[in-house]
């Protein structure tokens, strides 16, 4: 498929996205002041615009921003050296992989958040509560692409280890895992990103944390160009942290 | 082995199935023992970890009770509708981004990253938007479910072979033509896998949202649960949500075929 | 040549000279539609210094017979030999080259040919030296510091020879290492390849499907019958050295290739209605 020319740089399409973007939104403005929205159920969003700052300035949000961020690296630290070294051990003991890997695999598609009264009780709502679920949701995928990287090496390259007569242990740290490395991180990341839609929606529903909780608070005092604020803070966190996560794996795989 | 070799080896399978059955069962008994010696010990509190015995019980009573089957209709219910709205408008989404390519480049990218974020704090404008009922609800589900499915159709689009869609245009197929003859046929894969997660994710906002505000369903039983410390109540919520869930996970998968379809 | 003028039938080595000896070499596979044997009764013998060339069909074993050679197939009757001594595994004296893409992605240039001297614990100045000597006898002078990604097949090639070669090995092994490369870089890496063994004096045993490069690189060539895979004809190529372009264009050089061709296409033919009849055994999907 050859490229379209734009006639027009123009009309390159992340333009018009991003145009149509703009325009959505200043229709909704136009709506809401002609009376067709009603401006108490969304509020114009030059109102949403202008409660940025007192958002950021009133609500402490670098705070906020920091405990929500030391949440999900406590959880981020912890599902990577737990599920790594999950991941290894199940490859290397066969039996445990074959036993245990469908498990591991239910356990992803499984709603783990749900359980969040159940940690609760637990930890009660507290922080510690927001980083296990954070922890726990996220680390099946850890597993399960940590299992697939070292499995998935290149028969190739074992045979390169096996003709320098490397040990198991050799073969392992020198060849083995080093292929692996891709892999896991891809694995490493889906589960930060996990990590942090578990935090963040946890902080909500407990109304205890940084941002989450934020987003929560506002809404209850009914400040409603607040809470329309902080929730596209929140995204745009999300969005930036996504897009990070994207490029240093790009960085950390420089031969594709 | 060289790629010129055509002969197949048999690969000796490394553990008899019945050695991996037995490793599996003696991770649950030992597990089901570690719970029961805690319960039992009194080192925790009351009763955060029941005895498998109180578990059991509020498991029978759970499921012979009409209050739960109304409650677990409700929540299907919601569940159903949102990933009917999801699943529709994501469908609809994902086509049209994928036949086109400069949609798909104006747009998408607003899909993908807006796509792994948390949706249940969207709750309280759906709440403004539609009520304290169910229809909040239904929005939270629909929001969530949307965007996996809208971008595995539009990934599946793209996979489709190409050669497909000429012999398609070839026989002057109109656009409803071509979707129902073809693109969906073609896509069959992505969009079961779509769905899949789309259900997940709507199970989760949905019952999420029901925790935070609802008198009826699931979620609503289950923070009712936690209110009032019924513990071996609310350990039995959770099983049979998880069973549940898992099974309609499979069901989904069985019946997209996916077992069915032969590989060269 | 003989009178005639035709080219002489090759004979073994003498046992005397060879360094490395397969002997009786039956390599047997179950598969799903029975036990299939891949090499039948082979036995070869390889002198110092000489390049040996191993050709035949598709399917005809001859990866199989590289595998066990190297010592990454214990599973076969018969043994092999280096320098008397009956290999068990991977021996030191054997380097190994590899068909496919075999580079290691994370290490640079300089990383994956000083690869075998780390294993044996030379320290790391030694080391850069050593590799760099290789790197820059395979041409590569200037990438070390580059990763695998960064370069071209051909050029990935080359690390994986200069990494086996670095560990200086008695005999190089190589399985079809030019197969994944177009002509013209396979042919210049086949002139490369055969510079180096000329200027280290390498022991080379080289197994291929390609006519022309057998008869170019070797000083004798066997000519490998379909599976079961046994020894047709072991051929004597007795061109001067260097094989220059004219050596590779004389009529001698024809008759060789001619010779093997006729010798192969037999086994070809073999292979080709082989395959056809498996494929129709298959269930239509």
């Amino acid at each position: 498929m050859s490229a379209p020319a734009y006639s027009h740089r123009l009309l390159a399409p992340p333009v018009v996205g991003l145009g149509a973007l703009i325009l959505f939104f200043l229709a909704v403005e136009a709506l809401i002041r002609g009376g067709v929205i009603n401006r108490f159920i969304v509020p114009p969003p030059s109102e949403i615009i202008a409660s940025f700052e007192r958002v950021i300035v009133e609500e402490d949000i670098l705070n906020r921003f920091l405990l929500t961020a030391t949440e999900c690296l406590t959880a981020g630290v912890m599902l990577t050296v737990c599920g790594v070294t999950g991941g290894v051990l199940m490859q290397r003991y066969q039996l445990l992989q074959r036993a245990c890997e469908t498990w591991v695999a239910a356990m992803a598609s499984a709603p783990i958040v749900l359980m969040y009264p159940l940690f609760m009780v637990i930890f009660g709502r507290s922080a510690w509560t927001i980083i296990m679920i954070g922890f726990i949701a996220a680390l099946p995928p850890v597993i399960l692409k940590t299992i697939e990287g070292i499995s998935g090496t290149r028969r190739v390259l074992i045979n390169v280890g096996r003709s320098f007569n490397l040990t198991p242990r050799q073969l392992f740290w020198k060849i083995q895992f080093p292929a692996a490395l891709p892999t896991i991180f891809v694995g490493i990341r889906l589960g930060l990103i996990f990590a942090l839609i578990n935090v963040v929606g946890v902080e909500f529903l407990i109304n205890f944390g940084g941002l989450g909780q934020l987003i929560n608070e506002l809404a209850e005092r009914y400040d409603l160009a607040g809470t329309y604020a902080a929730i596209c803070f929140v995204i745009l966190v999300s969005v930036l942290f996504f897009m990070s996560l994207e490029k240093a794996e790009r960085w950390l795989r420089p031969v594709d | 082995m060289a790629a010129t070799g055509r002969l197949r080896q048999k690969t000796a399978p490394a553990w008899p199935s019945s050695a991996v059955t037995m490793v599996r069962i003696a991770i649950v008994l030992v597990a089901l023992l570690t719970w029961e010696g805690l319960a039992r010990s009194g080192w925790l509190y009351r009763d955060v970890v029941p005895s498998l015995i109180a578990i059991g019980r509020a498991v029978i009573d759970l499921l012979s009770s009409g209050e739960y089957y109304f409650n677990l209709g409700v929540t299907a219910g919601e569940i159903g509708v949102a990933l009917t709205l999801g699943g529709l408008s994501g469908l609809v989404v994902g086509i049209a981004l994928g036949a086109n390519r400069y949609l798909s480049k104006a747009f998408e990218s607003y899909l993908y990253y807006l796509g792994p974020t948390p949706k249940i704090i969207f709750f309280p404008i759906m709440i403004m938007w539609f009520g304290v009922g169910p229809g909040s609800k239904i929005a939270l589900g629909t929001l969530s479910c949307f965007f996996p499915i809208a971008l595995s159709v539009a990934a599946g689009m793209r996979q489709i072979d190409k050669v497909l869609i000429r012999v398609g245009k070839s026989f002057q197929a109109n656009t409803a033509q071509m979707v129902t003859k073809i693109y969906l046929p073609a896509m069959r894969h992505p969009i079961i896998n779509g769905v899949r997660i789309g259900f997940g994710v709507a199970l989760i906002g949905t019952l999420l949202a029901e925790t935070k505000l609802s008198n009826k369903g699931i979620g609503y039983m289950i923070i009712q649960a936690y209110a009032i410390f019924d513990m071996p109540r609310m350990y039995a919520m959770l099983i049979v949500l998880f069973v549940l869930a898992i099974g309609v996970n499979a069901l989904i998968g069985r019946f997209g075929g996916l077992d069915t379809i032969k590989h060269r | 040549m003989s009178a005639t003028g035709k080219p002489m039938e090759g004979r073994e080595a003498n046992p005397a000279d060879a360094i490395l000896v397969a002997d009786d070499i039956v390599v047997r596979f179950e598969t799903p539609e029975g036990p299939v044997i891949a090499v039948d009764n082979i036995s070869l013998t390889v002198a110092a210094g000489e390049f040996l060339s191993v050709i035949g069909p598709s399917g005809c074993g001859k990866s199989t017979l590289f595998n066990v050679i190297g010592g990454l197939l214990s599973n076969h009757q018969g043994r092999v030999t280096v320098a008397g001594e009956t290999i068990s595994g991977p021996h030191k004296s054997i380097g190994m080259v590899f068909q496919e893409e075999s580079t290691f992605p994370w290490r640079t240039v300089l990383d994956n040919v000083a690869f075998p001297l780390e294993l044996v614990g030379m320290p790391k100045a030694q080391r850069g030296e050593r590799a760099r000597h290789f790197i820059a006898l395979v041409g590569l002078d200037g990438f070390e510091n580059r990763y695998p990604g960064e370069l071209s097949g051909g050029m990935r090639q080359r690390v994986s020879l200069a990494r086996t070669l670095a560990s200086e090995p008695k005999i190089l092994l190589m399985d079809e290492p030019f197969a994944a490369l177009d002509e013209q870089t396979r042919l210049l890496l086949g002139d490369k390849v055969l510079q180096i063994q000329q200027q280290l004096k390498q022991t080379t045993l080289l197994i291929t499907h390609n006519i022309t490069e057998a008869v170019q690189m070797s000083d004798r060539v066997l000519v490998m019958t379909y599976r079961p895979g046994k020894v047709k004809r072991v051929v004597d190529i007795k061109l001067p050295r260097p094989r220059t372009s004219e050596v590779v264009g004389s009529d001698l050089f024809g008759r060789y290739v001619a010779q093997i061709w006729s010798d192969l296409r037999e086994e070809a033919s073999r292979g080709m209605r082989d395959e056809e009849a498996h494929a129709l055994q298959e269930p239509p999907s």
